[in-house]
Parts: structure tokens; C-alpha cells; sequence
């Protein structure tokens, strides 16, 4: 599904990422994990297009494409979604009428038409009882006064209405309380599939008990310092990161 | 790689005005130039009574002793008022009874404004009369209206048939000496649209009026008297259209609105005049007045969304007279390459619990300069007036300006007033998220300036609000597609 | 004779002894070619809409006082702010008075115009700074600039900042039946410089006055200038105020006006920004009752980035009195990230009170976050009910929502016993009774 191949990534001369390898198949859930500063981040920006950073050397295939002309909405037309650690806010712009253009723009690249205004009905009414969702909710203005929990739920709402096949939620969990972050991760765990994949980058292990990763990788100054199975999101949690960041000076 | 701001910008400066075309109709037009004798010409070529003449007349010698004013935010060059041809009207004077009289040309030319005078519209429940080039060619659903007591017609029809009428109310809002504009408009208006809703009367479909200037070198001063009885309510619709031409072309109208007690109007304007190119040169000059009263208990509500024109200049007020008659005035102003908006209201608090609401909101993107002038007045005897203005500038590029000029007057120690004003940009990072989730960079501007634009768009008529809505992507993103 | 004429044709009797040779005599000899052209602004000019200046010109002042009078400080002391030590430049009818002042130069110049105007030592600043600010077309200035001679003069060289506030009085003492006064005062505070400045204009009998002045404040990069003006003249006495502020980088320039008194008052308060990172503050607080008139016109020019700009003005308006505010912003093309807010709200309390408010808003820049917000209206009921559910009096609990609405805008003032006196003023005005600390 995805494979980053020795990715570095720079902003303002800066490099943050020195060198990434990563390969992530279909039906997986790979955890990323690591201290502030880390780098997580600016990988799920640089897989999504952000034009801020400078991509050096390396490449970021998804499906064995080279993804590196590809414009932040091309990217996602071909099923990259990244939940934003911060979603911005668009004042006037209701949750669905965005939806509905994001979707329809999708079917647009891929030669389609319109979606059908009531299989559009019928889908959102689906995807907002998954995430426990007031429908009310969604004629309200894009992020606009909305509180942490809700906007993350939000985030993952639209991934459920967009059907990606790669998915990067960057610190998901941040700003949630128990139940949101079970309401979530129920989420998260019914849009799991053999087909698509899915990349949660977190601080804290807590998430991982709820979307059980395959894979644990550890991002520790611009490089993949550690990678194990969910067992490592567990001695992370009982050790803390610096063992591993003296490990990386060795 | 990746559709960037800047080449998005460069497109929107090169697009193509989309109504840019001219139709060949044979017109018959009067000699250029203005004096007594062209007044009394264009009086008698509409077979006027001598009153109107007169009045006519009264109001051309006013407009000599005035002067043009002068603005502080608009520069342009001034019209030559005797380089233009104050009458040009559809040789083939038509009278239709139906729809199949018309000229198949002329209704061609409707087909590409997207004005369908045709059946779907006639579904849509809408009558329109329009106004090509100063004369009324056509106005459909008279019968339909003339049910009901209404009365939907050219100004010059109703100064015919309704002297009385036109007598009473012509000018109560708009005096002849009012400003350079109106007078010049009282001397030599050639048509526009006249109505009347009787007393308790609610007309059953949206009254529309489409404007558009075809002959060059012509000013078109049309004249709109709208007079809503008491208990009555209309919704009048008003779009215009001119096509690509080099010369600027100048429209002065003058719209007056009279609201009796408990009677509400809303007056919908969609202006999209031929702007001018991606150089400044051509475009229509609009200098418009606007003015609405309100008796006892009426409300008049102006819902405008400006993206044509090279220079627009108007602000539709509202004089509150009435006890607890209530103003709005909903805006929407998009300025592109050169053009020049300064816009706004005026809201007259003269009654007790009179209430106004402002809300306004400017984009600037181009070169272009983007005003908002208003005035909130409130007299000494309007015990409890309210108001809430709101302003709010969108900038697109470093080379546009968008300015503020409120201006408060309160006289009574019981008024409400409150002003805000904002000032913003698209974020990159609202640009970013909309890619991520699919949606290409022009059509994330369109989505954010629409959403910036709600609050007015959502008091627009339907259909209405579908056209502003495709407007506003016009005049800022170049050719989606 | 109306009031320009006798103006333009005083001006050769008003240069005659001063020296020729310096470079102000053109200065002021330009200045007064403009306002000859331009005469008394009207209310046909935008800027004077709301604001005549027509029966001030009907009447006959002198413009030259005959004779010098002297004034003991126990009668004049309650026009101090004399709670604190402070440096004191006093002028009686536009005279320097030497008994009432306490000037320096130790280390930092505090001291008169007519001293920098003829001294060789401060001929350097003169030339750098004089008239630099100050517009050069608004007509009352140039009238000033026209017979610039007296005023104060504050120099405070880089890294320094005098050991006490200061304290600019103008007295007018009646023995004229009506005075025209022009101070001239000019401001320099050099890089990383910081200065405290109290203004205060005082009439002491009933007899008409009219000031026009001019302040020049410059601040150099990183320097701080805090400037008081306290407005609260007898009910005679006019005056326009023409401030110029030019700053540079990471300056700080706060300016707050009390306006409580006098009969017609005119600010205009300019402010350039000259630099980035610079922070410019405007405070108002506008108190009037009888048919006293304050117009406030404010002017922050934004012209580099990264700069910020806070206004705040508050008015109280009773009895036949006007208030008018006009805040203009201009935002430069360049002046990106620009964080410029402005605030005005008011309160009429009368039938025949009136307020006219302009905020505008000129932007060229399109990253920058500007706001303006203006409000008239009441004392918000539901707050009065609660007052007086706890037993405060309808009376008293208007006059203290109006002192906590006036009040906040006190909350920058850094001198704390002018802080109080202001209190004190405001206080009395509204007819609280001290005794709380708001």
C-alpha cells in the first residue's frame, strides 16, 4: 500500500526528517510513536503534500506510485486522508456542504458523476450514527466553535465519508476525554479493512488499547529508531522514550 | 505540481467577461448630447402627458447648476455628459402578447443571460420584465398579477395608465434635486419597472427586472417605483447585465421604494455590468440611488450582491419613519483587477422602536478597491432605536484595498448602536485542509468565499442565491472547469 | 478684522526680533504661505464635519499678551500633579514662568523651545527633529509652525530616562478679556530611551481661550514614551491639539487623554509608525456635560510590518454635550502581519446629548488581523438591577457602572497617583463618592 523509501524533509533549511524507510500493506494498523519534536508530524503532512516542506532525496509510493508530483488533492483523490492534529476552521461552510464537494470533487478526478443527492442523505445518516453524531452537527460551520472532541470526531467522520485507503490520524487522541476516544477508536475500528490501511500517530500508548496496532515504530530526530509489535507501545509507556534516544546516540 | 495562489491569481485577472457579447438588434437612437429640446424629445417620444415634461424638465435645470460630486475613494475619468446618447431603444417597438411576438434575437440574447422569459420560469413562478437598453420589451404575467390587483409594468406604461399613481409617489423618496445622479436620471430616465401591491395584498411570486445596457455609447437610466401598500408584501428581484464594450458606459437608475404601514418589501439586486478588462479600460460606470421609506410598522429589507461594473457607487437606504418599522441592507461586494466599489447604506432612524440591521461583506482581489460607506442616523425624537452593522473585508493579494468608512450620528440617549468591522485573508492553512480532503485550490476559494459570504446569501431568493453563488465564482476564479 | 487676517498680518510683527538667518524662519515663513491659503478648516471638510470652529473666529484675542503676570504657586497648586517630585515646565500666557518651573540638563534636556530655537548646543536636534513630524498642509498646524517660539522641549538621549516625571502646565491667567495661545512642544526620546510626560492646559478666569497647539513626540528603537494629557479646562477655554508621533523599531508610544472639561476640544492624534515591531497605544476617556464638545480624531499609519496598534476610547456624554470620534487605520502594502484594534463605545445620557462616530478602516495589506468595534448605547439594566437588589441607590449605582465603564481605559496609566487623581475627577463628575477602589 505505502512505502517511504529513505525520506528527508527539510523546512526553511531545517532538516526534520533524515531518512525514512516505512512499508505498510493493506489490512495493516502501523502505530507511530515519539517525543515532541520527533518528527511525526511533518511526516504525515510530507506524505499529504504540504508544500511548506522540501522533500530532498527519497520517495513516497502509494500502490507503487511515486507520489512526488502529485498536488495535495491529487493525493487524496487517490485515497490518502490524513485526520489534521489541528483541523482548521472555515467560517460559513457547513460540515456537509463540504463533504459533499470533497466527495464530489473525488468522482470528478476519477471520471464520475455527482453522487445522488439522497445516496448522499443515506450515507452521511450512516456515517454520523457510526460516530455517534448529531445531525444537527452537520449544518454547522466547518470547525467553527467547535470543542477539541468534536472536531476530532469530525475528522474521522469524514474519513468514514471519504473511504480512504491510506489513513493518517496525527494525535487523534489529543484533547479527548474516555468517551470520545472510545467513540473514536469504534470509529476508527469498523472502517478497518483488508483493503485499506491505516497509520495513527500518537504520544501516548493509551489509543493503542483501543486500535490495536500490528506494527509499533518509533520516530526519534528525523529516523525510525525502533520498530516492534504493540508490545513495544507498552515498554514505551513503562520506560519512557530517553533509553531509546540513548540507544539512537550509540 | 500543485495549483499555487499566485497562477491562481493570474487566471482570474485574464478571464474573460462571460456576458460579453453584443446583439444586433436595430435600434432607434437620439442624436448625442442633452439640452431642453433632447428632455422634451424623449418626453414626447414616449408620448408622455405635459406634466411629465414638466417634471422632466424641473429636474434637467436642477442638474445644470450641480456639480459631479467628487469621492475619496473612487477615481475615474468623468463621463463627457454630452458624448452620450440619453435614448436607444428596440426599433421593432413591441407590444407582446405572448411570448412568440418576441423577436427570436432578442430572445436569443435572453437564452445566454440565462434569463429564461419562457415557460420554466413561468414554473418557477417569477415575472419579469425586462429592460434592454432603456425601453420595457417585455413583461409577462400581468394577467396572473392583475388578479390579485397588482400592477407590474414599464414606468412608462404606468404613467399612461396610472398617472395618479406615479403622481403621487414619483419623487417622494428620491427628490429630483436629491443628488447629480438623480436629477440627471429624473431629466431623461427612458424606462424601468413600476409596481403596486394593494392593501393586504401578498404577491404570489417574485417580481424580476433584468437590465442591460446593449447599445454603445449609451447611458441607461432607468427609473424602478415600487409601492407596497399597507399590509401588503412584494419580493422584487432586479439583475443586470451589459456587454463587453471599451467605452464606459454609464448607468445612473434611481430606484425609490415606498413601504406603508405594516407593509414589507425586499428589494434583490444582482449586478454583474461589464466590469471592464484585465487592463481597467471599459466598463460601466454605475451611479445608482437607491432609497426605500418605511411608514408604520413596514420593513424593506436590500439584499445586494456587486461583482460587475468598473466604478459602482451606491448605498440603498432606508428612511425608518414609521413607529417600529424596521430596515436592512445585506451586501455582498466583490471587487476584481481594476474595478472600483464604494458601497454601502444609510439608515434613518426617525420613528420610535425603529430597528436597522447592516451586515456587509467586501472581497477585493486584483488591483481593484473595495469600500463600504454607511450611515447610521439616529434623530433626536426616535426613542429606542437599534442597530447592528457588520462589516467584514476579505483580501486576495497585496495590490487591493479594501476600506471602512462607517459613519455613527446619534442624537437620542435610548439608541443601540453597535459597530464591528474584521479584516482577514484565506488561510494556507484553510487552503490545505480543503486540498487534503480532495478539493483543488480554486474551488477551495470559491467554498471559503462563499462560506464568508453565507449570512447574505442566505436572504436571497432561491434561485437568486444559485446565480449570486455562480457569480461570485466568476468574477474570482476565472473558468473553473 | 476676522481672526486669519489678524494672524497672517501679525506674522512680520511676531518674527521681528527673532533671528532671521535660522532655518525655522523659513520653516515659518512657509507655514504661513499654507494657512493663508487655507484659512480656518470649515465644516464643509471632511475631517471638520462634525466640528465648527466658526464662533471661535468671531471673537477678538490677542494674540501677543501685553503684559507678564506673576502667580504664587500655593494658588496654582492644585493644577499639579503635586503628590510626586516632578520635573516642571510652566508657562503663564504663553510665558515661560521660571519661578513655577524646575527644568535640567543633567544628562537629559528638560527645558523650553525658545532656549533650543537660539542656543547653538541644541541647534543639531532642531534641525533633525523640528517640524519633521508635524504635517506641513493640516492648516492649524501650519499656523502653529507659523509662530513656533515657545513650548516645551524634551531631549532624552539614548539609554537614558529622567530621574521623575514630567509635568508641561499652560496657564492663561484672565488679564487678557480673550488669549490665543500656540505652544509648540518637541519630543525626543532616542534608542532605548524612556520618558513620563504630563500635559495640562488651565484657564483661571472666565475669560475666553483659545490654545492651539502642537507636540511632536519622536521615539527612537526600543525607546518608551508614556503621554498624559489631562483636559480639564474651564468652560471658556478651546483647544486643538495637534499630536505627532514618529516611531521607530520596537517602540513603545502610549498616549492617553483625559477629556472632563473645557468648551470645544479638538485631538488630532497622529501616529507613524516608522519601523516593525512597534507598539503604539490610544486611550480615551471623554466625561462632558453643559454643551461641551470633543472631537477626537485619531490617525495610526501602519507602514511597516509586524507592528501593533490598540485604541480605546470610552465617552460619557450628558446635558446639550457632543462627542465625536473619527479613528482612522491605514494599513501600508507592506505592513503585513499588522495587528491594528480599535474601540469605541459610548453612553449618552441626555435627550440632547449626540454622538458621532467614524471608525475607518484603510487596508492595503492582506495578512493582517484589524478590527474596529463601536457601540452607543445604555447601562446595561440587567447589571443596574443587580446593584440594586444589593441595595445600592438607582443614583449611585448609574454613577458606579459609569465609573467601572470610564474606568477600565485607567487600567495602562503608569504613574499611580495621576491614576488616582484622574479617579478623583472622574468620580466627582459622575457624583460617586470615593471610599471603593474600582
Amino acid at each position: 500500500m505505502l512505502e517511504i523509501k529513505n525520506l528527508h524533509a527539510s523546512v526553511e533549511d531545517k532538516e526534520i526528517l533524515k531518512g525514512i524507510d516505512l512499508k505498510v500493506n493493506a489490512g495493516e494498523v502501523h502505530a507511530i510513536m515519539g517525543p515532541n519534536g520527533s518528527g511525526k508530524s511533518t511526516l504525515a503532512e510530507v506524505i499529504a503534500g504540504q508544500e511548506e516542506f522540501e522533500v530532498g532525496e527519497g520517495n513516497i509510493f502509494l500502490e507503487g506510485e511515486d507520489l512526488e508530483e502529485l498536488s495535495p488533492e491529487e493525493r487524496a483523490h487517490k485515497g490518502v486522508f490524513l485526520s489534521f492534529q489541528y483541523p482548521v476552521e472555515i467560517p460559513g461552510v457547513s460540515v456537509t456542504n463540504f463533504m459533499k464537494t470533497a466527495i464530489n470533487e473525488s468522482r470528478k478526478a476519477q471520471g464520475l458523476e455527482d453522487m445522488p443527492a439522497n445516496e448522499m442523505l443515506k450515507k452521511i445518516r450512516e456515517k454520523s450514527e457510526l460516530l455517534e453524531i448529531d445531525r444537527k452537527f452537520l449544518s454547522r460551520s466547518l470547525n467553527e466553535g467547535f470543542s477539541g472532541g468534536e472536531k476530532k470526531r469530525n475528522e474521522i467522520f469524514q474519513m468514514a465519508m471519504l473511504e480512504p485507503k491510506l489513513a493518517i490520524l496525527d494525535e487523534t487522541d489529543s484533547g479527548l476525554d474516555i468517551d470520545a476516544l472510545r467513540i473514536v477508536a469504534n470509529g476508527v475500528n469498523k472502517l478497518r479493512s483488508k483493503d485499506n490501511a491505516i497509520i495513527v500517530i500518537t504520544h501516548y500508548q493509551r489509543l493503542l488499547d483501543y486500535i490495536v496496532p500490528d506494527f509499533v515504530h518509533v520516530l526519534y530526530n528525523g529516523k525510525i529508531v525502533k520498530s516492534g509489535t504493540k508490545e513495544l507501545a507498552l515498554e514505551l509507556e513503562e520506560k519512557g522514550y530517553d533509553w531509546l534516544k540513548e540507544e539512537a546516540a550509540v | 505540481m500543485a495549483y499555487t495562489e499566485e497562477e491562481l491569481k493570474k487566471e482570474l485577472e485574464t478571464k474573460e467577461y462571460e456576458y460579453g457579447f453584443y446583439t444586433d438588434i436595430e435600434s432607434d437612437t437620439l442624436p448625442k448630447g442633452l439640452n431642453e429640446e433632447i428632455v422634451i424629445a424623449i418626453s414626447k417620444k414616449k408620448e408622455e402627458p405635459e406634466w411629465m415634461t414638466e417634471w422632466r424638465l424641473e429636474a434637467f435645470r436642477a442638474w445644470k447648476e450641480m456639480e459631479e460630486p467628487e469621492w475619496a475613494n473612487v477615481t475615474y475619468k468623468k463621463p463627457d455628459f454630452q458624448d452620450i446618447s440619453y435614448y436607444s431603444a428596440p426599433n421593432k417597438k413591441p407590444k407582446y402578447n405572448s411570448l412568440d411576438e418576441v423577436d427570436p434575437e432578442l430572445l436569443d440574447t435572453f437564452k445566454k443571460l440565462g434569463i429564461s422569459v419562457d415557460e420554466q420560469k413561468k414554473l418557477a413562478g417569477v415575472a419579469v420584465d425586462i429592460v434592454m437598453d432603456s425601453v420595457s420589451v417585455a413583461t409577462t404575467f400581468k394577467k396572473t398579477l392583475a388578479e390579485k390587483g397588482i400592477i407590474f409594468c414599464s414606468i412608462s406604461e404606468a404613467i399612461q395608465e396610472h398617472p395618479e399613481l406615479v403622481k403621487k409617489y414619483l419623487g417622494t423618496v428620491v427628490p429630483q434635486k436629491d443628488n447629480f445622479y438623480a436629477a440627471l436620471n429624473s431629466a431623461v430616465f427612458s424606462d424601468g419597472s413600476f409596481c403596486y401591491i394593494p392593501k393586504g395584498v401578498r404577491c404570489p411570486m417574485e417580481l424580476s427586472t433584468y437590465f442591460r445596457i446593449n447599445q454603445a455609447g449609451t447611458g441607461q437610466f432607468e427609473r424602478t417605483l415600487v409601492i407596497a401598500d399597507e399590509g401588503s408584501y412584494v419580493s422584487y428581484l432586479e439583475g443586470c447585465t451589459a456587454p463587453m464594450r471599451d467605452e464606459n458606459q454609464l448607468h445612473a437608475a434611481v430606484v425609490e421604494l415606498i413601504a406603508l404601514d405594516d407593509a414589507e418589501i425586499k428589494y434583490s439586486t444582482v449586478q454583474n455590468w461589464y466590469p471592464g478588462n484585465d487592463e481597467g479600460k471599459g466598463g460601466v460606470f454605475n451611479f445608482v440611488t437607491k432609497r426605500g421609506l418605511c411608514e408604520k410598522n413596514a420593513k424593506i429589507s436590500w439584499t445586494q450582491v456587486e461583482t460587475g461594473s468598473a466604478v459602482t457607487w451606491k448605498y440603498p437606504s432606508c428612511i425608518l419613519k414609521g413607529d417600529h418599522s424596521i430596515g436592512e441592507f445585506y451586501s455582498i461586494a466583490v471587487t476584481n483587477n481594476f474595478q472600483q466599489a464604494d458601497t454601502g447604506t444609510k439608515m434613518i432612524h426617525l420613528g420610535k422602536n425603529t430597528k436597522s440591521t447592516i451586515i456587509s461583506k467586501g472581497i477585493s482581489a486584483g488591483q481593484s478597491q473595495n469600500s463600504y460607506r454607511g450611515l447610521v442616523q439616529v434623530n433626536s425624537r426616535a426613542e429606542n432605536a437599534r442597530n447592528f452593522s457588520q462589516c467584514d473585508s476579505l483580501l486576495m493579494g497585496n495590490r487591493c484595498g479594501a476600506h471602512t468608512f462607517p459613519y455613527i450620528e446619534a442624537k437620542n440617549k435610548t439608541a443601540q448602536i453597535e459597530h464591528e468591522a474584521t479584516t482577514s485573508k484565506i488561510g494556507e492553512d484553510q487552503i490545505f485542509y480543503c486540498n487534503q480532503r480532495g478539493i483543488d485550490t480554486e474551488k477551495a476559494i470559491a467554498l471559503i468565499v462563499n462560506g464568508f459570504s453565507k449570512e447574505v446569501l442566505n436572504k436571497l431568493p432561491m434561485e437568486f442565491a444559485v446565480e449570486a453563488q455562480k457569480l461570485l465564482e466568476i468574477s474570482l476564479e476565472g473558468s473553473v472547469g | 478684522m476676522d481672526l486669519k487676517e489678524k494672524l497672517v498680518s501679525s506674522f512680520m510683527a511676531f518674527e521681528d526680533g527673532l533671528d532671521l538667518d535660522h532655518p525655522v524662519h523659513e520653516e515659518r515663513s512657509r507655514a504661513i504661505k499654507n494657512f493663508e491659503t487655507k484659512g480656518f478648516p470649515s465644516k464643509k471638510e471632511e475631517a471638520w464635519k462634525y466640528t465648527s470652529l466658526k464662533s471661535l473666529q468671531k471673537i477678538d484675542f490677542s494674540i501677543f499678551p501685553k503684559q507678564e503676570s506673576a502667580l504664587e504657586y500655593k494658588d496654582v497648586k492644585k493644577y499639579f500633579l503635586h503628590e510626586i517630585d516632578t520635573y516642571k515646565i510652566v508657562f503663564v500666557d504663553g510665558v515661560y514662568s521660571s519661578y513655577l518651573s524646575e527644568t535640567t540638563h543633567d544628562g537629559v534636556d528638560v527645558c523650553l523651545m525658545s532656549s533650543a530655537f537660539s542656543k547653538p548646543m541644541f541647534q543639531q536636534v532642531i534641525e533633525v527633529y523640528f517640524n519633521k513630524a508635524a504635517s506641513k498642509e493640516e492648516s492649524l498646524t501650519t499656523l502653529n509652525t507659523a509662530f513656533s517660539k515657545e513650548g516645551a522641549y524634551i531631549y532624552i538621549p539614548k539609554n537614558k530616562m529622567p530621574k521623575k516625571p514630567i509635568q508641561i502646565l499652560h496657564l492663561a491667567t484672565g488679564n487678557e478679556a480673550a488669549l490665543m495661545l500656540q505652544p509648540r512642544n518637541l519630543i525626543v526620546a532616542e534608542d532605548n530611551a524612556e520618558v513620563q510626560i504630563i500635559e495640562r492646559h488651565q484657564s483661571l478666569t472666565g475669560n475666553e481661550v483659545f490654545t492651539n497647539s502642537v507636540t511632536e513626540i519622536f521615539a527612537g528603537k526600543d525607546a518608551i514614551v508614556d503621554y498624559y494629557k489631562v483636559q480639564n479646562d474651564a468652560p471658556t477655554a478651546s483647544l486643538v491639539d495637534n499630536t505627532y508621533i514618529s516611531q521607530k523599531n520596537s517602540s513603545v508610544v502610549r498616549v492617553h487623554t483625559f477629556s472632563l472639561g473645557g468648551k470645544l476640544i479638538r485631538n488630532n492624534l497622529n501616529f507613524y509608525q516608522n519601523g516593525e515591531r512597534i507598539d503604539s497605544t490610544l486611550k480615551g476617556v471623554t466625561i462632558l456635560g453643559d454643551k461641551q464638545h470633543v472631537d477626537h480624531h485619531t490617525l495610526v499609519h501602519h507602514a511597516q510590518p509586524n507592528c501593533e496598534s490598540h485604541q480605546d476610547y470610552k465617552g460619557i456624554f450628558g446635558d446639550s454635550s457632543t462627542g465625536v470620534f473619527n479613528g482612522k487605520i491605514i494599513v501600508d502594502k507592506i505592513a503585513q502581519k499588522t495587528d491594528a484594534f480599535q474601540q469605541n463605545n459610548n453612553i449618552l445620557l441626555s435627550d440632547k446629548s449626540t454622538i458621532n462616530s467614524k471608525p475607518q478602516l484603510e487596508i492595503f495589506a492582506d495578512d493582517v488581523k484589524c478590527s474596529h468595534g463601536c457601540t452607543i448605547g445604555q447601562l446595561d439594566e440587567e447589571a443596574l438591577f443587580y446593584l440594586r437588589s444589593r441595595g445600592i441607590p438607582k443614583k449611585e449605582a448609574k454613577a458606579l457602572m459609569m465609573y467601572a465603564f470610564a474606568n477600565n481605559v485607567l487600567e495602562s496609566v503608569r504613574i499611580p497617583e495621576l491614576k488616582s487623581r484622574i479617579n478623583k475627577i472622574i468620580a466627582e463628575k459622575l457624583g460617586v463618592r470615593m471610599g471603593f477602589d474600582l
